[in-house]
Order: structure tokens, then sequence, then C-alpha cells
């Protein structure tokens, strides 16, 4: 009984000072800012330009040290315009308890339960304006990655559009034995800031497999054709590796 | 004897069903939250025809559903979008499209409203961002004003979808010869196409199975054969399940002598290549409906199938002024 007493003390304590806290996101190619419009290349080869970078992060929580974590409510829709900044830009504001944490996870998609109401009656950042409702299945786009390939014989647009509940991606990024990720939240609040390596997701798969745009089907990335089940796989793992903590 | 008996018997009920449907054809179902206006409806047609609601402003709508063609497009295969961007579908017609209860190829989208979101967005269709749109038309005094009207709102890409859908609810076709026939006009149909509407609904033909009702279809995914390997995978594009290789929506029928060529890809030319298609069977394939099989008809069974198809044709449709550009 005591023992649960104290147990208790600190969390009642800490929860009713929550700081403010700014969820921010640096686009990156590899170590390097992204820039759109700027054309990079994957390790096969191909050249490629990114236009567009939207996704929704949702189901959010900060890790104690101890491996509990503060579940912080919310969805957000992180939209990175072309013309617009994409380093440091502010995705997600939250309240937690200043102190120790040892991370953060969260997943880019949108919750099961969300998922597939009605898109016409859900407020943004759902519904039919968030440009993000997957027409021709039901549900949402939970990432959307498109750009430009500049092949041999000419530029073709390409897209990555992920979603259904089997590819909501869960972010990991915490680190409880080695605690090489140390986030210090003081009681003014302050700023957790994560690069995405847009670049990640051009990385060859298991047996050498890779997003290869010069074939006409692997342009159009779309849930779960067959025909593109493996290399989507492939995006996916890449990509549930592509944020980190920004030092 | 009996067999003939039988089978009349099924056509009978079958034309009984039709009559009545062709009489008093239901109403279509309007959802609560998008009720039908006559502003809405006048601003929905404005921007069906509008080619400033694509990235380059060189598409609309009805670059792809043409009026004159039912709301096909026109003997093309498969649809060119902003920047000659080609799709690789088969436009289908918008006749009597607010009664589908699934729209696409593999009807996995509910309500016209969601399904429009679709064209709008995509690369090879209309290109344009929800954002671009709105401000587009908002700089249009004629729409900021139409949308303020009908939504009390500013332009978005939701109150257009709203829009869209209203105007394509309106597009309602029941004055073929086979409807005038349904409806007590003898004289309506041809001698070959009333042979072929007993071939039609009867096993014969077998082609009510699927192609139901006076809609001409169960607006259900069904594979009819057409390839052994597809191409395109239908459903499990969706569903990611090999049983939903080769699943498309069951199309209608209506107007279908407009509408060629013909099945999602466009792959069939004429109406007797299709009809020969079901003759054979179709080709053998793994998830191929039961229904398909050799039908072993006649030559004059598929002429006369292919008549009764043309008189589902209603020109009035094509014609009708409510369904042409607005001037
Ligand atoms: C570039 C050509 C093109 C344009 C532009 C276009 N469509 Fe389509 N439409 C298609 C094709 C192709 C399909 C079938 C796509 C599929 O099933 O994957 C389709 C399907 C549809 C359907 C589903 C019909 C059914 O029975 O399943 C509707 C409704 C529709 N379009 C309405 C519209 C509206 C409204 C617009 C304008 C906002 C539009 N389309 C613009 C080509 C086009
Ligand atoms: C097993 C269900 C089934 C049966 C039986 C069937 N159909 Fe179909 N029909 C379909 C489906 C599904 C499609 C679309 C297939 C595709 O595009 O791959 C289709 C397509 C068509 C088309 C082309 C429609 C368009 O808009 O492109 C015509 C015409 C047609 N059928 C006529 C017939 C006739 C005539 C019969 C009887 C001889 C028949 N069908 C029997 C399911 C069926």
């Amino acid at each position: 009984m005591s023992k649960w007493f104290l147990f208790l003390i600190p969390l009642v304590l800490t929860s009713a000072m929550a700081a403010p806290v700014e969820l921010k996101i640096n686009l990156r190619i590899g170590d390097q800012p992204l820039q759109f419009g700027q054309t990079y290349q994957t390790p096969q080869g191909q050249r490629y330009q990114i236009n567009m970078v939207k996704f929704y992060i949702s189901e959010v929580a900060l890790v104690r040290p101890d491996g509990r974590e503060v579940v912080v409510d919310g969805l957000v829709l992180a939209d990175f315009k072309r013309d617009a900044p994409t380093q440091g830009v502010s995705v997600m504001r939250m309240e937690v308890p200043p102190g120790e944490y040892r991370g953060i996870r969260f997943n880019v998609g949108v919750p099961r339960e969300l998922n597939h109401l009605d898109a016409t009656t859900q407020q943004m950042p759902l519904g039919i304006n968030s440009g993000m409702f997957w027409a021709w299945n039901p549900g949402y786009i939970f990432y959307r990655l498109e750009g430009t390939a500049l092949l041999p014989d000419g530029n073709q647009g390409w897209v990555i559009h992920m979603g259904t509940d089997s590819f909501r991606l869960p972010v990991r990024i915490h680190d409880l034995q080695t605690r090489r990720v140390r986030i210090h939240i003081p009681p003014s609040g302050g700023t957790i800031t994560l690069n995405l390596d847009l670049a990640a997701a051009f990385q060859p798969g298991p047996g050498g497999a890779f997003l290869d745009w010069s074939r006409p089907e692997l342009r159009q990335l779309h849930g779960l054709s067959p025909q593109t089940r493996l290399i989507m796989s492939v995006v996916y793992f890449n990509m549930s590796n592509a944020f980190s903590l920004a030092q | 004897m009996l067999m003939h008996l039988l089978t009349l018997t099924v056509v009978m009920a079958a034309l009984i069903g039709a009559v009545l449907a062709a009489t008093h054809h239901p109403a279509v179902p309007i959802p609560p939250d998008n009720p039908q206006t006559p502003a809405k409806i006048e601003l929905g047609r404005k921007l069906f025809f509008d080619q400033r609601l694509s990235a380059d402003l060189t598409i609309s709508c009805a670059s792809c559903h043409k009026p004159e063609f039912a709301f096909s497009d026109g003997g093309n295969a498969v649809s060119t979008g902003v920047g000659g961007r080609r799709g690789t579908r088969n436009t289908p017609t918008l006749t009597n499209v607010g009664f589908r209860q699934g729209l696409f190829w593999e009807g996995r989208s509910t309500r016209l409203e969601l399904q429009a979101v679709g064209p709008l967005t995509a690369r090879i269709e209309m290109d344009m961002q929800p954002e671009v749109l709105a401000q587009r038309l908002e700089a249009i005094p004629e729409y900021a004003r139409a949308f303020r009207e009908v939504f009390g709102e500013a332009p978005t890409l939701k109150t257009t979808t709203f829009a869209l859908a209203a105007f394509q609810r309106t597009l309602l076709s029941y004055n073929s010869p086979f409807d005038r026939f349904q409806a007590g006009d003898d004289l309506a149909m041809s001698e070959a196409a009333l042979r072929g509407m007993e071939v039609f609904f009867a096993e014969s033909g077998d082609c009510f199975h699927c192609h139901v009702g006076s809609e001409f279809t169960d607006d259900v995914p069904r594979n009819n054969a057409l390839y052994t390997v597809y191409q395109d995978l239908g459903l499990a594009l969706a569903t990611g399940l090999d049983e939903d290789v080769g699943k498309f929506k069951t199309p209608t029928l209506r107007n279908i002598e407009l509408t060629a060529p013909y099945m999602h890809d466009g792959s069939i030319k004429t109406l007797r290549e299709v009809v020969e298609h079901y003759n054979r069977g179709g080709e053998p394939n793994l998830n191929s409906d039961v229904l398909m099989r050799p039908l072993g008809l006649s030559e004059q069974q598929i002429d006369d199938l292919v008549e009764f198809l043309k008189s589902l044709t209603d020109r009035s449709f094509t014609t009708n002024p409510a369904f042409q550009p607005p001037r």
C-alpha cells in the first residue's frame, strides 16, 4: 500500500506541471538538407528530384528512463511544401512533464479507429480537404512521397503512397540500454528535432530488390498491389529507420 | 417443352421486374449530408466541364467523361490526363452513376463525393492539390460567389466534390428502346433485339446473373475470364488477395453501344467481339467466375444479343441540354 502511494506522488506532481514541447523535423537526403528541385542519386545510380512530402503523425509518446511512456494526444499532418522551408519545420506541439526522457515513439499514419470513418464528415487534418484521402481504397494515405525520376530516355513522375492499416509505420527512437538517446525537457519547455532521411526509401532491400523507376509499374507505388508488394515492404522497412534524433 | 415453359417463365419474371423498374424506376439515393438543390447541381455542372480544375488548365472531368459518348471517352481504350499522361484504365460511363454502390473498377469507393477526390488529385488525371484548387476557384468571382451561395463558405476541395456529386446524381437515362418497350410500346424494339433479350435473360446467355435488373449490374467485382494472366490485377490491388486478381465491378450495360472500347482496359473493340468472348467461355484462370463457360450460342443468337445491347441506347441522354456544358 505505502509503496504504491510513493510511486504515485511524482506522477501526479509532474503531470500537474506540463512543459510545452515542439516537435520539429528536418528533411534530409543522407546527411544533407533536402532541397526541393535539386537532383539526387540513388545507390543504383538513378537520378531523382523530390516534389512532395506529406505524412500523418499520431500516437506519439515520450519514453521515460524506466521505460514508462508519457502518451501525447493528437494527430497532425506534416506537410512540406515546395516553396517552404525543409529544415526545423514545426509539425506538432505537445505538453509533457519536464524531465529526462530516453526517446520518442510515434506512428506515421492514421489510427485504425479514425481511418475508416466517412471522410466527408471528418475535419482537418483528416477529411477530403487534407488531400490525403484515398479515393479508390477507403482510408487515408499515411505518407505521400512524390518526385521525378530523371531517366536516360526522359523524365518520369513517381509516387509512393502508403496506406491501409497494414502499412502504418511505427517509428521507435529510444534506447533504454545504451542510453544513447537522451531528451531533456526543462520546466520552461523545449524542442525535439528529428531528421527524416528521405534517401533511405531508395536503399536496396533483401536480394538487392530496389525501387527501379525504369519499370513503369514501380513508378506508382500504392497500398497492397501484389505486383509491387516486395518493393513496398522494402520501402516500408527503410522508412521505419529513416527517422533519427537530430543532435 | 417443359424446358421451354421454364425458360419462358424466367423471361416473363425478368420482364415483369423490368417493366416495374422502367415505369417507376427508383429515385436516386441522396445522402442526407448533400441534399440536391438546383443551384448546387448547376455549380456541379459548371465544375464538371471546367478545365481550370486541372493543374495545367487543359483537363476537365468531361475531357474523359464526354456527354456524347454517355460520359465515357469516345473510342479511347485508356484516357489521357494533364501533361499527356496516360492512365491504364478505360473510362467508365456515368449513366445512372448515382445508383452505383461501389465506384471505380474495383468498386471500393463508397460515394461520389469521395470518388471525385481521385481524379482531381491524381497525377495522371487533373493533378490538383487541395490548396491550389481552393485558391484558384476563389480567384474566379463567379465561383467565389456560387460556392458561398450554395455552401455558405469559400470553395474547397470538399465542397467541389459535393457539387460534382450533386450534378452526377442527375445523370439519369431511362429512355432507351428497351425502356420504352418495358413501358408498353410494343414496337420500340426490333425483332432481333427482342430475341436477343430472351438470350440475355435466360440460362442460354446467362448475362443477367451479373448484369442484373434494369441497371444491368450487381455492383459486385467479378472475374469474367478476360485473361489467363492479368496485367491489371483489379480488386487485388486493393485487398492484396490472390483470389481477387482479375476481379472488376460488373459494369452497367446501359448506353453500351456508345462506350466502346470495352472492359477495364478497353481491350475489346466491338460488342460482337464481347459476345464472342462470352460464347467461348473466356480465358481459363483460377479466379474465373463459375458462370463463365462456353455457351454454344449460334451466330444468329450472337447477332441478336448484340442487337439487344444496342436497344439499351438512350439518345435523349446524350443530347439532354441539362447535361451539356453550361453556356
Ligand atoms: C484522365 C481521364 C479522367 C478524368 C479527367 C476524370 N475521369 Fe473519372 N474516370 C476515369 C477513369 C479511367 C475511371 C476508372 C478508374 C478506375 O476505376 O481505376 C474513372 C472513374 C470515374 C467514376 C466511377 C464510375 C464507376 O461506375 O465506377 C466516376 C463517378 C468519375 N470517374 C467521375 C469523374 C469526375 C467527377 C471527374 C472530374 C473531377 C473525373 N471523373 C475526371 C477517367 C477520368
Ligand atoms: C460472371 C459475371 C458476368 C457474366 C455472366 C457476364 N458478364 Fe459481362 N461483364 C462482367 C464483368 C465483371 C465485366 C467487366 C470485366 C473487365 O472489365 O475486366 C463485364 C463486361 C461486360 C461488357 C463491357 C462493359 C464495358 O463497359 O466495358 C459487356 C458489353 C458485357 N459484359 C456483356 C455481357 C453479356 C452480353 C453477357 C452474356 C453473354 C455477359 N456480359 C455476361 C461480368 C459478367
